[in-house]
């Protein structure tokens, strides 16, 4: 079968500015939509599995003038991820067709995101998630939605400014919006230029990618929107995100920006995770912990040029918090896990958070120490496992409050069956002992 | 050398950046970001600007012309802008009926 990974772009695109026009099945149509972009989202993967990395250019200009889409496993993967979990979560909404629209949107635009090769589509494709996900968070409607919402808007507005401001530096030195290109001729460029647009750009991806010092709307949005909304941006725009970031360390690929992507993960890690510990809001506590997480995988991809077990542990983490956070959001509408699935999903995720044997977060964080170790970067490591005692900590008194709780929410089954992702993620690398070998290809 | 576009750029992004860090007022934050969203047109649009360079338009006899690529970028970047500032505009009416102000107090909360 020929795949287009275009499609996958293309046809939620699509298929959200129908979504006004039949408002009644609104819902079968775009589940139908995100299943299908789940199939193909498979097939990508075992055709660039098989067959190494693709290249597709889109409307017969060839690289590196017309736009095209690079993707290679880490990509193909992440995309499955979001959108797998883009239709598990879409079963828990009760909305009207307007969300399913916006949804769609952003789903397009973190699928885009993840697999383009080229900067400014990159660009477009953020704005396009972006504007869903204030949307999103806007339409709950009451005060704290709205303030939420716009905070995050505030933020991310002129984080797209500095975005854009970085690409324009770039392409006024080497005249290319290419990936590739710029990365093959990235060396050419004068060393202040390239500091300049590294900085830009990393302010603009790091606002939606939750980086400490761009974070502030971070606890507000998650904390106001619907509590699936609270789930599907933590695992759709972040970890879209983040995988661009990643990208954008491939590109300068010198050994200063990984150093200081090592900083702000370390910064951002501390004080995620000790914010999360004061809190006493359940989904402010979780919005903080994701912020903690986020710098953990961007410790991951920090030590990618150094060791060969950074980015199967960036992606295990990735599994691990976009399965298990989006969980335990899509249970945070009440208080308390009441019937049995919401508590194996309340339990299953922490234990995958915290990082417990046999589940994807042990397997993300043992990477990690490997490669920390590996690098003898010991300070390093005792912050890895300071910030997850302290996580052990907070999600221990998070369980034992909700254990207590009578009433269970409604979202608790597709919660649960985010959460065995994460635990069917944890044992195929046990199964066969290969997922290094196949993430570093 | 450009330098009198180049120092618009930079006055246009640091008086919008200023007016989003200093400004209580909602409305005025917003204005402050079109004006930053402004001056990164104008970087984009300088930086393809050949001097005496004419319209982009293939028609046989070739004349100095300017690069069409930025352009095409800002008419991206101009629709864009027009899109968050819509739904910006809508939120903060809704923002006013809720709070019968325009002023934002939550701020930094941790």
């Amino acid at each position: 079968m020929v795949m287009h990974p275009v499609l996958m772009i293309a046809i939620p695109l699509l298929s959200a500015f129908i979504m006004p026009l039949i408002k009644k099945a609104h819902r079968y149509f775009a589940f139908s939509i995100l299943l299908l972009n789940t199939a193909l989202s498979i097939l990508l993967f075992a055709k660039v599995y098989n067959e190494g990395a693709l290249y597709e250019t889109i409307a017969g200009f060839s690289p590196p003038v017309g736009i095209y889409l690079a993707v290679d496993n880490l990509s193909a993967l992440l995309a499955f991820l979001i959108n797998i979990f883009a239709t598990i979560n879409f079963l828990t909404s009760r909305q009207d067709f307007r969300f399913s629209m916006l949804y769609l949107l952003g789903v397009a635009g973190a699928t885009g995101i993840v697999l383009t090769g080229d900067i400014f589509n990159m660009f477009v494709f953020f704005e396009i998630t972006a504007v869903a996900s204030y949307a999103l968070v806007a339409s709950k409607k009451d005060r704290k939605a709205t303030e939420g919402a716009i905070k995050y808007m505030i933020l991310g507005s002129v984080g797209s400014v500095f975005m854009l401001v970085g690409i324009a530096i770039i392409y006024s030195q080497l005249k290319s919006l290419n990936l590739y290109d710029i990365a093959a001729r990235i060396s050419s460029m004068d060393t202040k230029m390239m500091w300049l647009s590294f900085s830009f750009l990393l302010t603009g991806i790091g606002v939606e990618a939750e980086l400490f010092p761009l974070n502030g709307w971070v606890p507000d949005a998650y904390e106001g929107a619907e509590s699936n909304i609270s789930s599907f941006l933590s695992f759709g725009p972040s970890k879209a995100s983040i995988y661009a970031i990643a990208r954008l360390l491939i590109i300068f690929s010198m050994s200063r920006t990984y150093e200081l992507a090592l900083y702000l993960g370390i910064v951002t890690l501390l004080v995620g995770e000790l914010a999360a510990f004061t809190q006493k809001n359940t989904k402010r506590m979780l919005a903080y912990s994701s912020i903690g997480q986020m710098g953990l995988i961007l410790i991951a991809f920090s030590l990618m040029d150094k060791t060969s077990y950074a980015i199967p542990a960036a992606f295990f983490i990735i599994v691990s918090h976009a399965s298990a956070k989006s969980a335990l959001f899509l249970l945070s509408d009440k208080d308390g896990f009441g019937d049995m699935s919401s508590k194996y999903a309340g339990l299953a995720g922490v234990l995958s958070l915290i990082g417990m044997p046999p589940l994807a977060g042990f397997w993300g964080k043992w990477y990690l120490l490997m490669g920390v170790a590996d690098e003898k970067i010991w300070a390093v490591a005792a912050i890895i496992i300071f910030s997850a005692v302290i996580e052990a900590i907070y999600f221990a008194r998070y369980l034992y409050k909700n254990m207590e709780g009578k009433e269970s929410s409604r979202n608790s089954i597709p919660a649960a069956v985010m959460v065995s992702i994460s635990i069917v993620m944890g044992i195929l690398p046990i199964l066969y002992n290969m997922a290094g070998g196949v993430l570093n290809a | 050398m450009m330098w009198p576009e180049y120092v618009t750029v930079a006055a246009l992004i640091s008086i919008g950046l200023y007016g989003v860090m200093a400004k209580k007022n909602l409305m005025k934050i917003f204005i402050a970001i079109s004006l930053m969203e402004t001056g990164v047109n104008l970087l984009l649009i300088t930086i393809g600007y050949i001097p005496e360079g004419t319209a982009p338009i293939e028609n046989g006899n070739f004349v100095k012309y300017v690069d069409p690529l930025p352009q095409a970028l800002v008419l991206t970047a101009i629709v864009i802008g027009l899109s968050v500032t819509a739904l910006a505009l809508t939120l903060l009416i809704r923002y006013h009926s809720k709070t019968g102000t325009l002023e934002y107090r939550r701020g930094m909360k941790w």
